[in-house]
Order: structure tokens, then C-alpha cells, then sequence
């Protein structure tokens, strides 16, 4: 076991002397985290100001008189579009949906012709699709009062056009509306395992074939186990230092968040950073002892880049079910490796109970993927070495 | 005391495309035995793929053999390697060095796992700076060294723990004049009484070498043992008044004969 340790300590110092490889791997993965947090919780504040102004654009706004004063007595104000929205809509310089009134409106309504409003958006421009449902509403307000005054008229009591009543209640706590920009932070910091372990892996395996120091390396009486142990733990310990980093580095991000209501809802704190620590260290394990035993088989540092851009690319995406369908968690996910600590990770921000299932299995699947790594890194090791 | 005797070792070639079937077997070293004595330099001389650096690989445990026996101080490589191991100290083909540590480091590391205390380990370092003379280079890193200063600075990491056999493959490729004659003056100082009276064996294809370092010459051809003896032994069972001349008969035989 000494022999582990001394590699260990020897392959620690190396990897942690490659400044320029830190360098780039603490600016793309450590600091760009943060960075997009902060730039998201900007767009989300905007999207929180626009649904604050409450403004309607509507074009023609003098041929609706009737309209315009039943927006304003639900404390709206209007302001008349621009006469090039169509094409400021699709540029996405215009913010709002713009509702067009046609120049009959008001004797079209007196006659009761049901004039037609047309309202103009680009489903491509998201600031103004979010206002797309607000003036719906507007309109259908505004239609539900000329009804009823209508049927009072002709002595109809107004509950018959409403058999129904519908009332909303959010059972939402906060944390869990927070979740909407947090859920991006699990993939940053699987993203930071797998860059910081990546060069730490190859340069092991793969750099060591490349250079010619293996053979040598292996002429020491230390048993080829000893020796991938301490290169598997080097590895993984950097892998789990640039992820802590990142972990992190989530908690100052949070003061530069924009909107207040945003920050409260964003709770990221010790506590919070520790989990994610417990929960993607025994993947840095994992991730590490597969991605030497893909490497151990190349002769070189690029042909080994080469082979473990389907690794890369595994835990790129895996975690993507997470993202495009939020909340809807199955038993399966926790048996893979990725996506199980996507999920883990997710209920940590929600505030949930992690799950004493979910945990085990995500840990058993990382344990049997480690040994196995090792292992096979362990058997190979000779037989690379003079290949 | 290194012993060999009767060692085969063959190779499967490599596929020459996925689907391919493999072309058949190389067969490296079909006979090769030679014993290297205490106090005594050994060259293991050969043509170009002759077998000489797959020994020294079987030697040093990395792969096992086919067919033979070999043997260090009595010690089976087969049985019990990793006892054979630290009781070699073996420069190898591949010498390649950490670039991001520096010399000292580059040998102490090898000296922990070959299981020396760190103060032992320092001192082994600085005694062997002195006697490859190339103490200026310790603190160094090793990226950018030149040939010469990377195998002083490999042959140091290869003997830190004293090895009382020492085994080296090529050891003067691409070394200059004046390094090449500072590794002979390091090698012949080892194996004399002064130096420990290492038993040292070295491969290489370069006549002059042998002639001037040897004590002992084993001559490989085709992956068979030819011919050992001292130089001039050599030279008068050939007959030939010159070295090369003997070396070109006992090698290449059966080419010359054809």
C-alpha cells in the first residue's frame, strides 16, 4: 500500500504542476457556471419586470374606445404599437405581443358583428410569447362582461354563463420555483469532474505510454495493482477538487443575482454545496478509473482524446433527460451513472430528501463501475507498457 | 550472477485490418541462454532485431516467457518477481522521464517505490549526481533536457537502490562522444571491487562499445544464442584477426554462407 501512497503523492503533485491545463479547466468549468447563473437570472429578471408593467400594445387603439377603458379599469395602461412591429416582433426588439384592431371595431360591436382582433406574436421571440397570455385574458375578460351586461339587459342572471367557477391555488414552495435557473447547476459541476479529471487520466495512462516512462514505472517491485490504485486515487482526487471549486463557486454567484424576488427564491447555500459534494464524489471515483481504462489502451495522449469522446459525450448528454423533463424522475435513472446524480443533485436544490434507494443504487453502480475500472486497468497494465 | 537458459518467446502479429486474420506468429527469441558473473561487464551483442531487447523485457519480468528459465542471484523472475526486481537496477529501451518534476524528484520517486527511506533516497541521489556528474541538473525540471542529461538522469533513477545487477538496453543511443565515454568510466567503476562489483549486462549493436567495455561477450543472431567468450576468445575461434570481422561470421552465418 505504501507503494499507492507514494504514486498517489507523485501523481498529485504532476497533475496539480500543469497550470496551464488547470488554468483552462478552472475557466470553463469552474468559473463559467457562475457566470451563466448570473447572466440567466438577468433574462429571468427582465421576463419578472415586463410581467410587472403591466402594459398592453394594441395598433388602432383610437378605434376601440370600449376596449381601451376596460383594459385601463383592470389597470392596464396602452400604448399604441409601433407601425413596423411585425418586423421589430421578429427581430425580437419589440417585448410584447401587439393586439390590431381593425378600424370598424367600435359600430361593429354596437351592431354586435363580433369584430375581429388579431393578435400578432412570434413564437420564436420569447419575451413576447410570455405576454401572449395576458392579453388572452384581457380579451377574454373583456368578452365575459359584454355578455353578461348583455343577458342583464334581456333579464338573464349572470351565473348561467359561468356554470363552472375555477380558482388556482400554487402548491409550489419557493425553493422549488427557484428550481426553473438552478437546474442548469448539476450539469456545470458534472461538466467540472469530467474536465478536471480528464487530463489527469489521460496524462496517467495514455501520457505515460506516450513519454516511455511506463516500462521503467513497472520495473520498480511494486505490484501493477499498487501502481493503478495510486494513479486511480491522483485522478479522481483532482477530478473531485475542481468539482468542489465549482460546488462552490455557486455561493458568491448568488450575491450578483438581479431581482430580489429571484434571489430569495435561489437558496444555495453550505449546506447545499456539502451534498453536492457527498453526491458526486463517489462519481469522480467512477468517472475516473473508466476513463484510465479507455486511455490505457492508446499509445498516445491524442489517440486517447480520441477514444474517450464517447465518455465525454455519455456525460454530456445522460443528464439531458433531467433537464427536458424536469420532475418526472423513474427508477431507472438512479442506474445511471450521470443522470442518477443529475437527479440527486436536482432534489438536493428543490430541498427534497435525497432517498436512501436512489443514493444506494447510485453508489452501488459507481462502486462496480470503479472496481471494474481498476481492475482492467491493473491487468493490462504490463502488456501495455511494452506495445 | 545472471542466469538465462533456453528462453522462447513468440508473438502473435498484429492484425492487418479488423476483420483480417492474423498473419501468423513472430518468433522473437527461440533459444537464447548466457550467465553474467559478479564484477564482470556483459555485452549482449546483435544485429537489429536479434531479440536482445525482448531479454532484457522477459529479464525485468515485463512479459513472461514462453519456453526457459531465468534466473538472478537464484532467484526465479517467474516465481518471484518483484524479489528479483529489487535486486536489479534496469535501464530500459523506453527511458522516458516526468516532465513536470524535476531530476531530484524523477529519482526519488523511483527510490519510494522501491521502498528507501526519504533520507536514504537523498543521499543516494546526491552520490549518484556526483558520480554521473550531473548534480547542476537536480533541481532542474526535466522538460528540455538534452539525450545526455536524460539518460544520466534515467541511469541514476535506475540504480538509486543500489542494485547489486545492473541491466541496461542501448544504453548509448544517442549519446555524444563525450557522454558515451562518461557512462563507460561510470559502468567499469561499478563493476569493480572500488565500485561494488556490480554484475552488469548491457545490449547493444555497436562493436566498439564491446570492445572496449566487455569482460564478457554473448552474441545473439535470429533470437539464438551464438557464441559467448571474451573478445579475443572470440576472435580466434572465428579466426579473424578483427573484431567485426569475427562478429559479421558469428552473426550473420547463414546469410554469408548462402
Amino acid at each position: 500500500m505504501s507503494a499507492a501512497w507514494t504514486v498517489f503523492a507523485k501523481e498529485w503533485v504532476d497533475a496539480l504542476r500543469d497550470r496551464r491545463t488547470l488554468a483552462v479547466v478552472l475557466l470553463s468549468s469552474v468559473l463559467l457556471g457562475p457566470l451563466v447563473l448570473v447572466a440567466l437570472s438577468a433574462l429571468v429578471a427582465s421576463f419578472e419586470s415586463r410581467a410587472e408593467r403591466r402594459e398592453v400594445v394594441l395598433a388602432g387603439a383610437v378605434h376601440a374606445p370600449t376596449l381601451v377603458n376596460y383594459i385601463a379599469r383592470q389597470g392596464f395602461t396602452v400604448k399604441e404599437a409601433p407601425a413596423d412591429h411585425e418586423a421589430q416582433l421578429r427581430r425580437a426588439e419589440l417585448g410584447d405581443p401587439v393586439l390590431v384592431i381593425p378600424p370598424d371595431f367600435e359600430a361593429a360591436l354596437r351592431r354586435a358583428e363580433a369584430p375581429r382582433l388579431v393578435l400578432v406574436s412570434d413564437s420564436a421571440n420569447k419575451r413576447a410569447e410570455a405576454g401572449v397570455g395576458r392579453v388572452q385574458r384581457l380579451v377574454t375578460g373583456f368578452n365575459r362582461e359584454r355578455g353578461t351586461l348583455a343577458l342583464a339587459l334581456r333579464g338573464v342572471a349572470a351565473e348561467l354563463l359561468e356554470p363552472v367557477r375555477l380558482d388556482e391555488r400554487d402548491l409550489a414552495n419557493p425553493q422549488t420555483r427557484g428550481t426553473q435557473i438552478t437546474a442548469m447547476l448539476p450539469f456545470f459541476v458534472l461538466m467540472a469532474v469530467l474536465y478536471g479529471a480528464l487530463n489527469a487520466a489521460l496524462d496517467s495512462t495514455a501520457g505515460e505510454r506516450e513519454r516511455g516512462s511506463l516500462e521503467p514505472l513497472l520495473m520498480n517491485p511494486a505490484s501493477p495493482l499498487a501502481l493503478v490504485l495510486g494513479k486511480w486515487a491522483a485522478v479522481s482526487a483532482v477530478g473531485l477538487l475542481i468539482a468542489v471549486l465549482s460546488c462552490f463557486s455557486f455561493i458568491p454567484a448568488q450575491w450578483l443575482l438581479q431581482g430580489d424576488a429571484l434571489a430569495a427564491l435561489f437558496q444555495f447555500g453550505v449546506r447545499e454545496a456539502l451534498w453536492f459534494v457527498a453526491v458526486i464524489a463517489p462519481f469522480a471515483a467512477a468517472l475516473s478509473a473508466v476513463l484510465m481504462a479507455v486511455a490505457i489502451r492508446c499509445r498516445s495522449v491524442k489517440e486517447a482524446q480520441a477514444s474517450t469522446a464517447v465518455v465525454v459525450l455519455g456525460v454530456s448528454l445522460l443528464p439531458l433527460f433531467g433537464l427536458l423533463n424536469p420532475g418526472a424522475e423513474e427508477r431507472w435513472h438512479f442506474w445511471v451513472p450521470a443522470l442518477a446524480q443529475n437527479t440527486l443533485m436536482t432534489r438536493v436544490i428543490k430541498g427534497e430528501a435525497l432517498g436512501a434507494e436512489a443514493l444506494g443504487v447510485s453508489l452501488l453502480v459507481c462502486a462496480l463501475l470503479t472496481l471494474a475500472g481498476v481492475a482492467f486497468v491493473a491487468r493490462v497494465l504490463r502488456r501495455a507498457a511494452v506495445r | 550472477m545472471i542466469r538465462i537458459e533456453g528462453l522462447a518467446k513468440s508473438f502473435a502479429s498484429p492484425r492487418a485490418g479488423l476483420f483480417a486474420r492474423r498473419a501468423g506468429v513472430v518468433r522473437a527469441v527461440r533459444d537464447v541462454s548466457f550467465s553474467a558473473a559478479d564484477g564482470r561487464i556483459t555485452g549482449l551483442l546483435g544485429p537489429n532485431g536479434a531479440g536482445k531487447t525482448t531479454t532484457l523485457r522477459m529479464l525485468a519480468g515485463l512479459i513472461a516467457p514462453d519456453a526457459g528459465m531465468l534466473e538472478v542471484d537464484g532467484i526465479a523472475v517467474a516465481q518471484r518477481p518483484r524479489e528479483a526486481l529489487a535486486k536489479m537496477g534496469v535501464l530500459s529501451d523506453a527511458r522516458g522521464l516526468y516532465p513536470r518534476l524535476t531530476a531530484r524528484e524523477n529519482i526519488l520517486y523511483f527510490a519510494a517505490l522501491q521502498g528507501m527511506a526519504r533520507e536514504e533516497a537523498q543521499a543516494r541521489a546526491e552520490a549518484l549526481a556526483q558520480m554521473l556528474e550531473c548534480a547542476a541538473l537536480l533541481d532542474r525540471r526535466t522538460e528540455g533536457f538534452s539525450q545526455g542529461e536524460r539518460m544520466k538522469v534515467a541511469l541514476a533513477r535506475a540504480l538509486v537502490h543500489d542494485p547489486s545487477h545492473i541491466v541496461l538496453d542501448e544504453p548509448t543511443n544517442g549519446l555524444d562522444v563525450l557522454a558515451t565515454r562518461a557512462l563507460r568510466d561510470a559502468l567499469q567503476w561499478l563493476a569493480s571491487p572500488a565500485g561494488g562489483g556490480k554484475c552488469i549486462v548491457f545490449s547493444t549493436h555497436i562493436m566498439q562499445e564491446v570492445e572496449r567495455l566487455c569482460d564478457e561477450v554473448v552474441v545473439v543472431a535470429h533470437g539464438r544464442t551464438v557464441a559467448q567468450g571474451s573478445v579475443p576468445e572470440l576472435r580466434a575461434r572465428c579466426g579473424a584477426r578483427d573484431f567485426e570481422e569475427a562478429f559479421v561470421r558469428l552473426a550473420y552465418a547463414e546469410e554469408v554462407a548462402s
